[in-house]
């Protein structure tokens, strides 16, 4: 039960500056630090101590302004008046029974004590007053409270403008001051200040206070009157009687007219009918009543809650949820530690922020012991989530104070805390009400707001570089992102960015410009699933605070409390179970209270059994839902309802039996919360076989084998029809398996990835294969489509193209091998593969065809491809070669292949043929030709002058027609195009080139 | 045309080596002008697609024989985008709907009807409507097969379905009626033998009978696998020897190995080891049904008289179900799981005979 704290803490809590401000100064209780050697010593020195320091505390701020006044807090313990000081001690006997925290309680002079009333009168009407205070203490109260929560939050001079103006010029000053310096500077200032604003309170507190002593003191006043009007030293102007005292002075007393008389003594009795009632047997009663109040303050909560005098109120508008909210630090339920450490936190912002140095006693204690820096360094990211075994808060606060591991502007290292866990756990409550305690407005930031990356943006500058101006409480803002795991991914890195942007920039503009996006404002973010994806970047940089679920017994007193107060008729061992059915949902509850008591006014056992209220599906981790499945659970106790009659039904603590029934329930639910059936299934089917089971006939495996089948059917079925109808029955294969293969050891069980692998593996198969498909030409038709070509073709190509080939040149293959190389690379060609060069695993390279046939039907154990690599990179050129010989144009490869092999045998008709098939560009040419050709008859006919033959002309016409000819015949040709240089050309064709 | 199976295939019906009757009759077919929709159907490598290259060379010409491959692209309605590649001439297209898998409804719907709604340009071509050749129809959705009929019915003025299937009962009746079926039984072995030695000569090959009938055995009177075999074989080893190595699948030998590790031992490490084998052969992409008739063929061929009919009942129960379920492992694994319960009682009953 050290998980709340009991009085003392929350004394100390609440004055843990004043604390610390004294423990600069410590006398005597280092030596209590320093060890307590067994627990429940440590524990009743704690206490000592501690109350020590409240006294302490206490004496700080009041013996400030007056030491003697202070010490009526200091009465109803011995202990304390123990060690109450010497000054104070006197007067503490005397002054009745007041609260502790009503120190300093002021008694301040209203009245002038110049006036002749006696003394013993006097202290009399005050012996009155004190209890009439201590009655009044609830308003009091108030006025107390405000002033130790003035003194808690410490009271600089910063703090006081910032209160009174907001101040946020620490965004736009980006150096700071030494705060050493600052300090030395502005200690005593300070100190004066706060003496200064405490002595404001308690003004403020008495006039609060003087209501009710108005009559009393206008009683004084009002005698006081009487005797300065009715008594002189002189001789006065009003009728008198001269009277001599004792010590020869003389006195006049005033004559007054009977009717004067009669009205004065009208009046004195009216007032003494007014207060005689707080004389006498009034003044007991009251008397008894502060100490009876004092005693129940005494006694412990538990008890106190019992008596409480609520009236039913029956304010149907307000939901018990809302109104039984924690409103204060030491309200919340939730685990202390967590509380602290994110509390611890925020306070290390307080330089930034406030400019306060932020307090850590380890930096002394660190120097006296001569602990490595090192150390300090590490233990913050540790600490997280893990405080529950390390003893108390006092032990664990010096390990936590380690921590202070700032940037060099003060900040704490992770400018974000992260709170994770289940809903209903108080996350939200718990920074709303730590943002608030620590002084800050808090900014917050749901769902249910815009958070898109540019909302989010403005959300995040706004709040942290702006100050609301119209709000009435200027306070720094802290930003609270609520439910973040539901922000967009995008939203999520701004944040990070943010967060980490500011170190940057700071760093690398070092003076001139002031850097605006310095992040200066703590940030809390909450979420549910700490493991989301989106979160990743966060978790890495955020102070991540997890959520430990509360304990049942204390949410069942907490409600306990609640019932009392409502009027609602239980019993603590209902809370009990209807905490743990609600799986520990603090909201859930105290709703499901409410309808209970909106409906009959009470709860018992049997309604927390019977109903459903309250149970939600609690999102359990796929292992576990595999854990349940594969382990028996050990009976344990439990609250159960036995229906032994089927009228009578009683609740009662039994034994969980461990049933098949209670079993096959147990597992139904597990896996009907879960939900995703397929998932599961293959989990089970992946692990099942590893589960130890006597089942040496596998009659139990099979009988899970048909289970399995019939899942997948119905899987099948649903998918297929969307018939969702059908989808309950998939869960009761999950009992067969429980109840085949469950055993009470906990069940080794890994993830399930052997399907995922195989559905990648048959898609990238599938590629490979699509692959290939697509490369097979017009001409290997027969090597069959789809699984054909898959199952009968492709394992006898691996050994069609391995034939055997001696590592050397292409010509220096025998006949049968030129042969063989032939045939591989046209059936390569013609199913569109060829060998590429890939770079293997192991760093070498490797020709491999493309698409890999090796990967295609390759089973292990057996060969793929048995090319040595230098055939491969034979066949791999050959292949090449052989594609572009396909490419080129079938008359073309026709005319150049056959020409060249008919070249020698007959080369008229080739010639004849070229000159026939002129080239595009010198068809111009041709009917001159053609003319030539009718022509030499015409030519070898012309004569001479004389009119004989001449057969001069025929050799130049020869000789021209062999020049032409040689043009004709000629592959290279020009035409004129101006401006290019291409302008020469040549036919040429690829197989010319091989 | 390098592989013996494309280069040595039969491009008209007069040359067919075996069947040759049923060739008449298909050329019978051709000489009307008309021709209804006709089904192949017959066990793989029997020569259908052989047949109907050869019966639209028959009626179009030489003009089929120019193919082109080509990749159509579609949109489902569930906007996913799939490729389709076809093979086709002027006069026919060849399209294999099953690459489409469960979409194929889609690619009978937008490509089939697509083409059959057009009208052949050239008047001149002999026929007045085109070919679709659906390969592999028996992979074919019962959806697909819905949307098929319709069509068949309604554009019978342009277009002609040439369904090739293995085996017709996976054929809607529907269909099935709208068809001319027309069986192409595997050749026996002395055909295959022809067809076998036939190729070696004109390949200048000597083949030793003794080797051909292993070929033959081999292959399981598949033609394309006994041809594809022996070019293996021949790139091998030359001088064919009458017991030389035959070139096996590899996923067949795999599948042998498996059934008989299960007959070998069984325990649940072993049931474990099995599991993976089956997921490899799933994943290399071996059709379930293959792998399950592997399966039963050697469990059989290895366990006693007394426990075969057993196995074989459990195994088309397992099969059965296997079809209507999506995760052919589960179905797999409980048919194996089955038999090791089978075969340990066996041993152990045994064991007790032995006793007494």
């Amino acid at each position: 039960m050290d998980q709340y704290p009991d009085e003392n803490e929350e004394f100390e809590l609440q004055y843990q500056d004043e604390m610390e401000l004294l423990e600069d100064m410590p006398h005597e209780y280092d030596a209590v630090d320093n060890g307590p050697s067994t627990s429940r010593q440590a524990a009743a020195l704690l206490e000592q101590q501690q109350q020590k320091a409240g006294g302490a505390a206490n004496l700080s701020v009041a013996g400030l302004k007056d030491v003697s006044r202070f010490s009526n807090s200091t009465l109803n313990s011995p202990q304390l008046s123990q060690i109450t000081f010497g000054a104070s001690q006197s007067e503490a006997a005397g002054v009745g029974p007041v609260s502790r925290r009503l120190f300093g309680t002021p008694r301040g002079p209203t009245v002038g004590r110049g006036c002749s009333t006696p003394m013993q009168r006097m202290s009399a009407i005050e012996e009155v007053l004190t209890p009439t205070a201590d009655k009044t203490a609830p308003l009091l109260n108030a006025a107390a409270e405000q002033l130790q929560e003035l003194g808690l939050r410490g009271s600089n001079k910063r703090r006081l403008e910032r209160d009174l103006f907001g101040d946020i010029d620490d965004l736009y000053h980006e150096s700071y001051e030494d705060p050493m310096l600052k300090k030395a500077r502005t200690e005593e200032q300070r100190d004066n200040e706060a003496i200064e604003r405490i002595l404001e309170l308690r003004r403020k507190m008495r006039e609060s206070s003087k209501t009710v002593r108005q009559d009393e003191v206008s009683r004084l006043r009002a005698l006081h009157d009487f005797k300065m009007k009715n008594l002189s030293y002189e001789i006065p102007t009003w009728p008198f009687l001269a009277l001599q005292r004792s010590d020869l002075e003389r006195l006049y007393v005033r004559f007054h007219s009977e009717d004067y008389e009669r009205r004065q003594l009208e009046l004195l009795s009216a007032r003494d009918n007014i207060t005689g009632s707080l004389l006498g047997e009034a003044k007991q009663q009251i008397w008894q009543e502060a100490n009876e109040l004092v005693l129940r303050r005494m006694a412990p909560p538990t008890q106190l809650v019992n008596p409480e005098p609520a009236v039913p109120t029956v304010d149907l508008g307000c939901l018990w949820v809302d109104k039984y909210k924690p409103r204060k630090y030491i309200d919340l339920l939730s685990d202390e530690m967590t509380n602290r450490s994110l509390l611890y936190w925020l306070k290390m912002w307080d330089k930034v922020v406030f400019g306060k140095v932020f307090h850590s006693k380890q930096e002394q204690q660190a120097a006296n012991v001569g602990a490595p820096a090192g150390q300090q360094l590490n233990s913050f990211n540790k600490r997280t989530g893990k405080f529950e075994s390390n003893g108390g808060w006092r032990q664990r606060k010096a390990r936590l104070a380690l921590n202070t591991n700032v940037d060099e502007l003060g900040r704490p290292m992770q400018k974000v805390a992260l709170l994770s866990g289940p809903p209903g756990l108080g996350k939200t409550t718990l920074a709303h009400t730590i943002a608030r305690h620590a002084g800050y407005n808090v900014r917050e930031i749901n769902a249910s707001d815009d958070r898109s990356p540019e909302a989010f943006k403005l959300a995040l500058e706004n709040g942290t570089q702006m100050s609301s101006v119209l709000n009435e409480d200027k306070r720094p803002n802290c930003i609270i992102l609520d439910e973040i795991d539901g922000a967009p991914r995008q939203s999520i890195e701004y944040l990070v960015k943010f967060v980490s942007d500011g170190i940057f920039s700071k760093v690398k503009s070092k003076g001139a410009k002031a850097e605006h996006n310095v992040l200066r404002r703590p940030i809390i973010c909450i979420c549910n699933d700490i493991y989301d994806p989106a979160l990743r970047p966060l978790r890495q940089i955020a102070f991540v605070v997890n959520f430990p679920p509360i304990d049942a017994a204390r949410l069942a007193e907490r409600l306990l409390q609640i019932a009392h107060k409502e009027h609602l008729k239980t019993d603590f061992g209902a809370l009990i179970s209807l905490a743990e059915k609600t799986g520990n949902d603090v909201r859930s509850c105290i709703s499901s209270m409410q309808f209970f008591n909106a409906q009959k006014h009470c709860l018992t056992l049997q309604d927390v059994l019977n109903n459903n209220l309250g149970q939600k599906d609690r999102h359990q981790g796929l292992f576990d839902v595999w854990g349940a499945i594969f382990r028996i659970q050990r009976p344990k106790k439990q609250l159960q309802q036995s229906s032994s009659n089927n009228a009578e039904e009683t609740a009662q603590v039994t034994m969980t039996n461990m049933s098949v029934a209670t079993r096959v329930r147990n597992v139904l639910d597990v896996v009907h919360s879960s939900g995703d059936y397929e998932r599961l299934t293959q989990g089970v089917y992946e692990n099942y076989l590893q589960q130890k089971m006597p089942d040496p006939n596998f009659t139990g495996i099979c009988e899970a084998l048909q289970w399995f089948c019939f899942a997948d059917t119905l899987q099948h079925q649903i998918s297929r029809q969307q018939n969702y109808s059908i989808y309950p029955y998939l869960q009761y294969g999950f009992v067969v398996w429980h109840l085949l293969f469950a055993t009470l050891a906990w069940p080794k069980i890994a993830f399930p990835t052997r399907g995922f692998e195989f559905n990648q593996k048959s898609t990238n198969q599938r590629n490979i294969f699509q692959a290939l498909r697509k490369g097979v030409t017009t001409s290997a038709q027969g090597v069959g489509q789809g699984s054909i070509l898959l199952l009968d073709t492709v394992p006898l190509l691996k050994r069609i193209l391995s034939p055997q080939l001696r590592s050397v040149a292409v010509q220096l293959l025998s006949q049968k091998e030129q042969y063989d190389l032939r045939h591989t690379i046209q059936v390569l060609v013609d199913l569109g593969l060829n060998f590429v060069q890939v770079k293997s695993a192991e760093g070498h390279y490797v020709f491999q065809t493309e698409p890999d046939l090796d990967t295609l039907c390759g089973f292990p154990g057996f060969p793929g491809l048995t090319l040595p690599y230098f055939s491969r990179q034979l066949i791999a050129r050959e292949v090449d070669l052989e594609r572009i010989r396909r490419a080129a144009p079938k008359g073309a490869s026709s005319d150049g292949t056959k020409s060249a092999a008919t070249a020698a045998s007959a080369p008229g008709p080739k010639q004849k043929a070229v000159a026939t098939r002129l080239p595009n560009h010198l068809q111009t040419l041709k009917p001159k030709q053609i003319s030539d050709f009718n022509a030499p008859p015409k030519q070898q006919l012309t004569k001479d002058f004389f009119g004989r033959v001449t057969h001069k002309t025929t050799a130049t016409a020869a000789a021209e027609e062999v020049k032409t000819d040689a043009i004709v015949k000629s592959p290279i040709w020009y035409r004129y195009k101006e401006g290019f240089n291409n302008a020469v050309r040549k036919d040429v064709h690829l197989n010319e080139l091989l | 045309m390098a592989l013996w199976v494309d280069k040595y295939r039969p491009r008209e019906l007069s040359k067919l080596d075996y069947h040759k009757d049923q060739a008449e009759n298909l050329r019978n077919l051709c000489k009307q002008s008309d021709f209804p929709h006709l089904m192949f159907y017959g066990p793989s490598g029997a020569g259908k697609k052989t047949r109907i290259m050869c019966l639209l060379r028959e009626m179009y010409g030489p003009g089929v024989e120019r193919l082109r491959n080509e990749t159509m692209n579609f949109t489902t309605p569930s906007n996913r985008k799939i490729d389709i590649m076809t093979v086709g001439s002027n006069y026919h297209l060849e399209v294999n709907p099953s690459d489409a898998g469960m979409y194929d409804r889609t690619v009978v719907i937008d490509l089939i009807k697509q083409v059959a709604q057009t009208h052949q340009i050239d008047i001149n071509g002999q026929r007045e409507f085109k070919v679709i050749v659906i390969s592999e129809g028996d992979e074919l959705t019962k959806d697909a097969q819905h949307a098929l009929r319709r069509t068949m019915e309604k554009y019978v003025a342009t277009c002609r379905i040439i369904l090739s299937v293995n085996s017709t009962s996976r054929i809607i009746p529907a269909i099935r009626s709208r068809c001319l079926g027309i069986r192409v039984p595997a050749p026996n072995e002395t055909e295959m033998t022809a067809v076998l030695q036939n190729t070696c000569k004109r390949e200048g090959l000597v083949l030793p009978p003794e080797l051909a009938k292993r070929v033959i055995e081999k292959s399981d009177r598949n033609l394309r696998r006994a041809l594809l075999m022996l070019e293996a074989s021949k790139v091998q080893q030359y001088p064919f020897t009458a017991n030389q190595q035959i070139a096996e699948l590899d996923w067949q030998v795999y599948l042998r190995e498996t059934a008989s590790q299960i007959v070998s031992e069984q325990t649940p490490a072993k049931l474990e080891k099995i599991r993976d084998r089956l997921y490899e052969l799933l994943s290399q992409g071996v059709p379930p049904n293959l792998i399950f008739r592997g399966l039963v063929e050697q469990l059989v061929n290895n366990c006693d008289m007394s426990i075969k009919a057993k196995t074989l009942e459990y195994a088309t129960q397992y099969e059965h179900r296997m079809q209507n379920g999506a995760k052919h492992i589960f179905h797999l694994e409980a048919f194996v799981a089955q038999f090791m319960n089978i075969y340990k009682k066996f041993l152990a009953e045994l064991v007790m005979t032995d006793d007494f």
